[in-house]
């Protein structure tokens, strides 16, 4: 297959799964459908096939088949050997050239930072086992960096599989991080970030919407560290019925010289205070219910608000997904609340189109 | 309390017996167990409605014993089916035969209150199906696996005339009955399918493309096909390809065991039959074997697949079909907004739940190609024992008897005409002739006989034949001479080539590699010659029909519901296939 090997996130599309992985792939669908998502470029599957020299293999593949016991050594001594490997200049300059269009287009020039992240191809558990393992660098800036940082995300990728392979099969085996893409994203300088379900998850209310949120990045509640501040809004009417402000203690915040979100104690100031206006609710429940329209299904959308931009530009979705607490299990009749909401009935739309049965 | 006997009481109704029910009443079938009669020679009053060639279903005539078995098919499940989904429209089909071959006639619903009524009806029996259709489909998958389970492992052998009779009588009922889940199935995802196709056009898509959102899921038939293309590369590994791709398949067997590593490839052939070989060439005809019995047709396909030079990548071709769909499906997203959007994706979801394109594949092996072989099995292995007792000449003779007569004879020893062993066997003669005299008959028929339609009402025959307005205006006008044809665009691509017209599937091992085929219409059998043409033009046929899925699968252009493409189209005709246009042009053979 020819496929470039690197693609600016206004080229992907839903059907580039298979070279840029799932997450990245619904991103630049979004991005195409006129969301507005950090912007970035990926780098492909196809770009990182082959990439490791034959003798770099066969150093990797002796090392693996030897008798070292310990894995996290071997891992160790695994990755600093990928990772002392030269990126061919071709895809070097690809990346640079990627890099530079990314520039441009924030705006940012020469100063942009990224985040750098490995985006695993696969959906089933292989990929699954790998995640921990698989790595994401923020803060990233300058081309050499970024090269760097590619290189990282692959190693960690050849490193997983490759121990992976030996844990279940034993000695080496095939030297190919088939599965793993990498992300370039620009980092965006984020005050707030929460999630909206667009509806109520405890309920599972269709005519409620939810916004869940706190100041700094969203990790601080996605991994449900916090009680975040709570907003219920009328889906009929987008009014916001109930605001409740949550005993937030900690938040996720860049921290430079980590080099990633770190969660720490949140400052007085913003502890007591609302992370949204009511006007940023309204929007971002709009926003995610068109999102459920245009999927179908119920979603739970990911969204960030960018510090020091003017609203509604300020307004970021990061990723969505299916909202599944109330979807009903596969086999199981549907529970006739999940049913108000239809816009849809194939059988009396038989009737009356299909089948033109007067007055259906 | 009077001691037990073992003598049965009797209290007679000879008292009762009469020859009419009131002095004066000549008593008429009132409620035959058919709606609108069972299959029947055609008649002067079938003038007066239409009568659609069904070569795609029964490209062959019908023996006097596949008569039972069509009746319970096309004409018994079809009419209970429509009945019990309550579908409005039509009460389902029935069936003329012309000589020994099939045409099929629909039974429309023609007043208001019935029509309403069965609406009704309708929505109480379809929504619950449709909100749990793997439910549905898996109890009734399951119904029909158990019982073939039961059937093949009967030991016929070792069986009395009288415990066959039994088991013959079981088979019937068993076909009856995986007929009727046939057209309750088909009734309720037809339904669903023409509502998202409908629900397509009222948005502003094109209602072709709606079959190919659908695509993708694997069959039992493309697993069949992938396994006859992993024969075919194991062929060549072992080196067993001569005889593959010259030998005539009655020899091939021989020719094969011959060779350094031919028990091998038997033995992955015989494996290969146990699993795929329970099928047969058609449908309802008893007098066909199954690909266990004669094994010419996978035989053959193995041949044409190994003069291609390369293999056929499935999981590429699959992985590709796979991404062209979703990437079909977010252009279709695109081009819709609002609440057409939403509307588009719950019709969508309940199709890829209840899928129509993936069912209409898939059941030809639980119910089309397989219904039939219990009852031959047991029809044969009685007729053996008939003919060691001298009732019959040979076990083949059964096939020359109606159902209704050997009913008779096995139960009261005469047929419901009174007639006995002797007189009818001595029928067979005949009967065999008059088969064999209709047999290649078959091809000149014409598409439709009696009253040539403007429109056809049930939309349903519409989609499964391909009877569109202009199908029907073709076949009014006549078609003579045209050098144009218009159908469905069933599969997209452009195509030049030579025309092979193949009426029956009996020939398809005329076709070479890089024909256009052209041909009334194909089913499961004709897959393999998929392989190797380079385009596909058939008579019948719509969006979901079986030559629309194969050549979207291969990749290759193909036009359906041409109305007559066999008529004006002569084998070695240079034709056009515009199969995104739905247009195929003539240039008849020495014209450039």
């Amino acid at each position: 297959m020819t496929e470039a090997p690197v693609l600016d996130l206004g080229d992907i599309r839903g059907a580039h799964a298979p070279h840029v992985g799932p997450k990245l792939a619904r991103l630049g669908q979004l991005a195409y459908a006129g969301w507005r998502v950090p912007d970035g470029y990926a780098v492909t599957v196809t770009a990182l096939d082959g990439w490791l020299p034959a003798t770099a293999r066969g150093d990797l593949e002796q090392l693996l088949t030897g008798r070292t016991a310990d894995l996290s050594q071997l891992a160790d001594r695994a990755r600093a050997l990928i990772e002392s490997q030269p990126l061919p200049s071709w895809l070097e300059d690809a990346v640079g050239a990627a890099h530079q269009r990314l520039g441009d287009r924030t705006g940012h020039g020469a100063g942009l930072r990224v985040a750098v992240r490995s985006s695993a191809v696969s959906e089933d558990g292989a990929g699954a086992s790998f995640a921990g393992q698989y790595e994401t660098y923020l803060g990233v800036t300058g081309i050499a960096e970024v090269l760097g940082a590619i290189r990282k995300c692959w190693a960690s990728g050849y490193s997983a599989h490759a121990l992976e392979y030996r844990r279940r099969f034993g000695g080496a085996g095939p030297m190919r991080a088939h599965d793993l893409a990498v992300g370039v994203l620009e980092l965006v300088d984020v005050r707030s970030a929460g999630v909206v379900f667009t509806l109520d998850p405890v309920t599972g209310d269709h005519g409620t919407m939810v916004v869940e949120g706190n100041w700094g990045y969203g990790e601080s509640v996605v991994s449900g560290h916090v009680s975040p501040d709570h907003w219920t809004v009328d889906k009929a009417s987008g009014q916001v019925r109930t605001r409740r402000v949550g005993a937030k203690r900690s938040w996720s915040v860049f921290s430079a010289a980590a080099g990633r979100v770190t969660l720490e104690p949140i400052p007085d100031s913003l502890a007591g205070e609302p992370c949204l206006s009511d006007e940023e609710v309204r929007h971002l429940c709009e926003q995610a219910a068109r999102i459920e329209a245009a999927e179908g299904v119920p979603q739970d959308v990911e969204w960030a608000i960018a510090r020091d931009t003017p609203f509604p530009d300020s307004v970021f979705i990061l990723q969505h997904r299916p909202e599944t607490t109330w979807i009903p299990p596969a086999g199981k009749p549907t529970e006739p609340a999940g049913e108000t909401a239809k816009t849809f009935d194939p059988v009396q739309y038989a009737l009356r189109n299909v089948f033109k049965v007067r007055g259906a | 309390m009077a001691a037990p006997t073992d003598k049965p009481r009797v209290v007679p109704v000879d008292d009762f017996v009469r020859d009419e029910l009131y002095p004066g009443y000549v008593q008429a079938f009132g409620s035959q167990p058919f709606v609108a009669g069972p299959v029947r020679p055609f008649s002067k009053a079938d003038n007066a409605r239409y009568w659609l060639r069904d070569s795609l279903h029964f490209s062959e005539g019908m023996v006097p014993a596949s008569i039972a078995t069509l009746d319970d098919a096309q004409t018994w499940g079809a009419q209970l089916g429509a009945e019990i989904v309550g579908v409005p429209p039509t009460l389902g089909s029935v069936n003329r035969l012309a000589g020994t071959h099939v045409y099929i006639g629909t039974i429309d619903v023609d007043t208001d209150w019935q029509i309403q009524s069965r609406a009704a009806r309708f929505g109480q029996y379809v929504t619950p199906v449709l909100r749990d259709f793997d439910s549905y489909w898996s109890a009734r998958a399951g119904e029909l696996q158990s019982a073939y389970d039961h059937f093949d492992n009967l030991d016929l052998t070792a069986m009395d005339p009288a415990q066959l009779w039994t088991v013959l009588k079981d088979t019937y009922a068993f076909h009856r009955r995986a007929w009727f889940i046939h057209f309750e199935v088909m009734y309720v995802l037809t339904a669903n399918y023409l509502a998202l196709y409908a629900l397509a056009e009222e948005i502003g898509l094109e209602g072709s493309q709606v079959s190919a959102f659908l695509s993708g899921q694997q069959t039992f038939y493309s697993k069949t096909d992938e396994a006859l293309w992993k024969l075919a590369s194991r062929a060549r590994e072992l080196e067993v390809s001569g005889p593959l791709t010259h030998a005539d398949p009655a020899s091939m067997r021989g020719q094969i065991e011959t060779l350094p590593h031919g028990r091998t490839w038997l033995s992955e052939f015989d494996a290969f039959l146990a699993t795929y070989g329970q099928r047969t060439e058609e449908t309802c005809r008893i007098d066909t074997p199954s690909w266990i019995e004669d094994p010419s047709a996978p035989l053959y396909a193995i041949g044409t697949f190994l003069s291609k030079p390369a293999g056929f990548d499935f999981h590429a071709a699959r992985q590709q079909a796979i991404a062209e769909r979703d990437e079909q499906i977010e252009a279709a997203r695109r081009a819709i907004n609002g609440s057409d959007l939403a509307r588009f994706n719950e019709a969508l979801a309940s199709n890829q739940a209840a899928n129509f394109a993936w069912w209409n594949e898939e059941h030809n092996y639980l119910i089309d190609r397989r219904a039939a072989i219990p009852v031959r099995r047991a029809t044969l292995e009685l007729g053996a024992r008939l003919a060691a007792d001298g009732r019959i000449e040979r076990p083949e003779d059964m096939f020359f008897l109606f159902k209704p007569e050997l009913y008779g004879l096995m139960e009261a020893g005469a047929t419901p005409g009174g007639a006995k062993w002797p007189e009818l066997t001595a029928m067979i003669p005949d009967r065999r002739a008059y088969f064999e005299d209709w047999r290649p008959r078959g091809p000149q028929l014409p598409t439709m006989l009696g009253t040539v339609p403007d429109t056809v009402p049930d939309p349903i025959m519409i989609e499964v034949f391909g009877l569109s307005g202009h199908f029907l205006q073709t076949l009014k006008a006549g078609a003579e001479g045209a050098t144009e044809l218009r159908g469905f665009p069933a599969a997209k691509g452009v195509a030049d080539g030579t025309a092979r017209v193949i009426t029956t599937v009996a020939d398809i091992h005329l076709v070479q590699p890089g024909d256009i085929l052209v041909c009334g219409g194909t089913t499961t059998e004709w897959t393999p010659v998929f392989g190797i043409i380079k385009a596909c033009v058939c008579d019948t046929g719509g969006s979901l029909t079986h030559a629309a899925i194969v050549s979207r699968e291969y990749g290759i252009p193909c036009v359906v519901g041409t109305a007559a493409a066999t008529q004006i189209i002569k084998t070695g005709d240079r034709i056009r296939v515009d199969g995104r246009a739905g247009t195929v042009q003539v240039f008849p053979s020495g014209q450039v």
